[in-house]
């Protein structure tokens, strides 16, 4: 795997954690699943149902669910910054510190690559971190499908790949997960008039 | 014959499920999810005995397995879900508001019900770690909007924290199962790399590191679903504020369901890590879990809210039955799912006229009921009086099963901890029995209307169920489906 393609997903992740807009943020995973979706198509050629499903897995990941996500965005304008935001850049060393530090305690997978074997490893805690340090509803989604990028960079470099059928099954729970995440945010915002999560914090004995 | 009703067992509720879609009036919608969950649990039924009968010797199919514990587990979840099925039109008609526009709310209701039911129902029969996870990431989509179906704040905000709580714990399980897939590579490389025998069969190529990584990535990311303290937090909130029949879906079914794969994989890959860690580290969910939960059992909480620590005591008290690992405990666990199970359902029953008559009942623990319902009073008591423990409850006898098992299993100071906190727990929740039924002034009774005739006649349908069930703890220790489950659920 070539190293602009671990750049390019590695720094898209990194983005997210960054960016303020939400349309902004959807377009940098969207091009995260696409590089990681060619990469998969390139890897298939001659296997004509693993390229099958590297197709759908490009067009749900790819495609689909950015499409889904910024039809939430645009019912539900945001006036502007939300106060619960922290700043960026101390959003940026959260993020790193606890990526690294995950990446650093991890043992080996067994990945011939270790640089993707970090990648990945790096992008699941990322997406976890993204859930942890981001308010608006919509990075809570966009945290998960960071992470489950990280599983399918990881996936493309194991030796016998992952099966065919859970890479299936994985696109079929990621477009409902992310379907229901998007009717929540959507309510979230009517409900509260912001996508704001720190303002769902009542429930508490 | 059998693979066709292994099908069938998961297909008719989502078949149902979508034919409801097309009924034009509620009484229609009412009457398809009904006669759908009749079909179902039928189906389900059969194929339990059908499991049972072959515990010695197990049935596999292509893609599904019928033993002991899946006969055990689709037991429950059938039970659970035709009795949640069966409440649920009463609950809905005395529903003011919902999440969804109020001319598809109900339809909206049942499908994401049968969905939820489909994918619970076929976790126990799947022969694959990673088909099986699917499932219980399925059960996640299916059930979330459920859990907000109110519509209110808080149980938007119990629906969100569910959602992205157990999506993310269930990711970490992911990368365990990954990281087990590449360490048995060598072997497959194919989705049959991830059967349960497979995994028995090859463990022992794994290193000890990858195979310790894997495990605890799994166990970990599971622990989320189930409940397991200290990854719980979305159990009290999203137990308290779902409608009444899916709380008792969530905790009769969703739990133990998932904690049968947590199960499986201590059977399967257990044994290639360092001996009794796998069991040490069941054992440690289990008393955080119990310590977490026993202090909130003492404090006056809401009605669900209460049953809902009591879920996560009661996840504990299973976990600690199977990392004991010991015939007798085995035996404890295997009681201890069907009689939690029955008591806790009845329990959220109960709600139901319990929020009908009381609104505040959603803020301020229950009391006095006795005095204002006797069939709600009937079902409240013999809720809690079997989840607490009190004899003859199944659940004394199961937790002296567990307790009596990690003692011969030379596991003492954990047994005696884990006695300790269960009498303190049956103290919280025997204090919480008599204020609710007798405590407080209350002088205004209420009507005895559908929801209070319902749940009275479930109460004593039940309450024979839980007797009968602790008739059994008389037969199941060393009888053949508990010599098998120790035999591996392989």
């Amino acid at each position: 795997m070539s190293h602009a393609v671990i750049w390019i997903v590695g720094l898209s992740a990194l983005g997210v954690v960054v960016v303020r807009r939400r349309s902004v943020a959807i377009a940098l995973v969207g091009l995260q699943s696409l590089v990681l979706g060619a990469q998969a198509i390139s890897q298939a050629a001659g296997a004509s149902t693993v390229l099958l499903v590297a197709g759908i897995v490009l067009v749900a990941k790819a495609i689909a669910l950015p499409a889904l996500l910024a039809a939430v965005v645009s019912r539900t304008r945001e006036p502007g910054r939300m106060a619960s935001e922290r700043h960026p850049l101390a959003r940026l060393t959260v993020a790193l510190a606890v990526a690294l530090a995950v990446v650093a305690l991890m043992p080996d997978i067994g990945l011939a690559q270790v640089a993707v074997e970090h990648t990945a490893v790096g992008l699941v805690a990322l997406g976890i971190a993204i859930a942890v340090v981001r308010r608006p509803a919509v990075f809570q989604a966009l945290g998960f499908l960071v992470v489950e990028n990280g599983i399918y960079l990881a996936a493309l470099a194991a030796p016998k790949g992952f099966p065919v059928f859970i890479e299936l099954g994985l696109v079929f729970d990621l477009v409902v997960v992310v379907s229901v995440a998007g009717a929540f945010s959507a309510k979230i915002h009517e409900e509260f008039g912001t996508g704001d999560t720190s303002l769902l914090g009542d429930l508490r004995d | 014959m059998t693979e066709g009703l292994v099908i069938a067992v998961p297909a008719l509720p989502v078949a149902c499920g979508l034919l409801i879609q097309f009924a034009r009036t509620p009484r229609g919608a009412d009457r398809i999810h009904l006669l759908g969950a009749l079909v179902t649990a039928t189906a389900a039924s059969l194929l339990a005995i059908v499991a049972f009968t072959h515990s010695a010797d197990p049935i596999r199919g292509t893609w599904y397995v019928l033993d002991g514990a899946s006969g055990a587990f689709l037991a429950v979840v059938a039970v659970i879900g035709v009795l949640s099925a069966l409440v649920s039109p009463g609950y809905l008609t005395g529903t003011q508001h919902s999440l969804f526009a109020s001319s598809r709310a109900r339809t909206w209701y049942y499908l994401g019900f049968h969905l939820f039911w489909a994918a619970l129902l076929a976790v126990p029969l799947v022969d694959n770690l990673a088909v099986a996870w699917l499932l219980v990431e399925a059960t996640t989509g299916a059930s979330a909007l459920l859990v907000a179906y109110s519509g209110r704040r808080s149980a938007l905000e119990a629906g969100w924290k569910y959602l992205v709580l157990t999506t993310f714990g269930l990711t970490v399980a992911l990368t365990g199962i990954f990281v087990l897939y590449v360490g048995l590579a060598p072997h497959g490389g194919v989705l049959g790399t991830l059967d349960w025998q497979s995994i028995a069969r090859h463990r022992s190529s794994l290193s000890r590191h990858a195979a310790l990584l894997a495990f605890l990535l799994i166990i970990g990311g599971l622990a989320t679903k189930i409940g397991w303290a200290p990854v719980h937090n979305w159990l009290p909130d999203a137990h308290s504020e779902s409608p009444p029949p899916i709380s008792a879906m969530l905790s009769g079914a969703l739990l133990p369901t998932v904690i049968l794969v947590a199960w499986r994989v201590l059977v399967t890959l257990g044994p290639a890590l360092h001996p009794g860690v796998g069991d040490a580290i069941l054992m440690g969910f289990g008393l955080a879990s119990l310590s977490i939960a026993v202090p909130f059992l003492w404090r006056p909480l809401p009605w669900k809210r209460l049953l809902a620590y009591s879920s996560l005591e009661h996840m504990g008290v299973l976990a600690l039955g199977i990392g004991f690992a010991n015939p007798l405990a085995t035996a404890g666990v295997v009681l201890h799912l069907a009689g939690h199970a029955l008591a806790k359902a009845l329990g959220f029953y109960a709600a139901i006229p319990l929020l009908q008559h009381q609104a505040e009942a959603g803020e301020h623990p229950p009391r006095g009921i006795a005095r204002l319902s006797t069939g709600t009073a009937t079902a409240i008591g013999v809720s809690l009086g079997a989840l607490s423990g009190l004899p003859p409850s199944p659940l004394f006898f199961s937790e002296l099963l567990i307790l009596a098992g990690g003692i011969a299993g030379g596991h003492l100071v954990v047994a005696v901890l884990a006695a300790a906190l269960l009498a303190l727990g049956f103290l919280g929740l025997a204090h919480a029995l008599i204020e609710g039924l007798l405590g407080g002034e209350q002088h205004h009774r209420w009507q005895r209307g559908r929801s209070v005739r319902a749940v009275e006649r479930l109460a004593w349908a039940m309450g024979f169920g839980l007797l009968a069930l602790s008739a059994c703890a008389y037969l199941l220790p060393g009888s053949p489906a508990v010599r098998m489950l120790m035999g591996g659920l392989t």
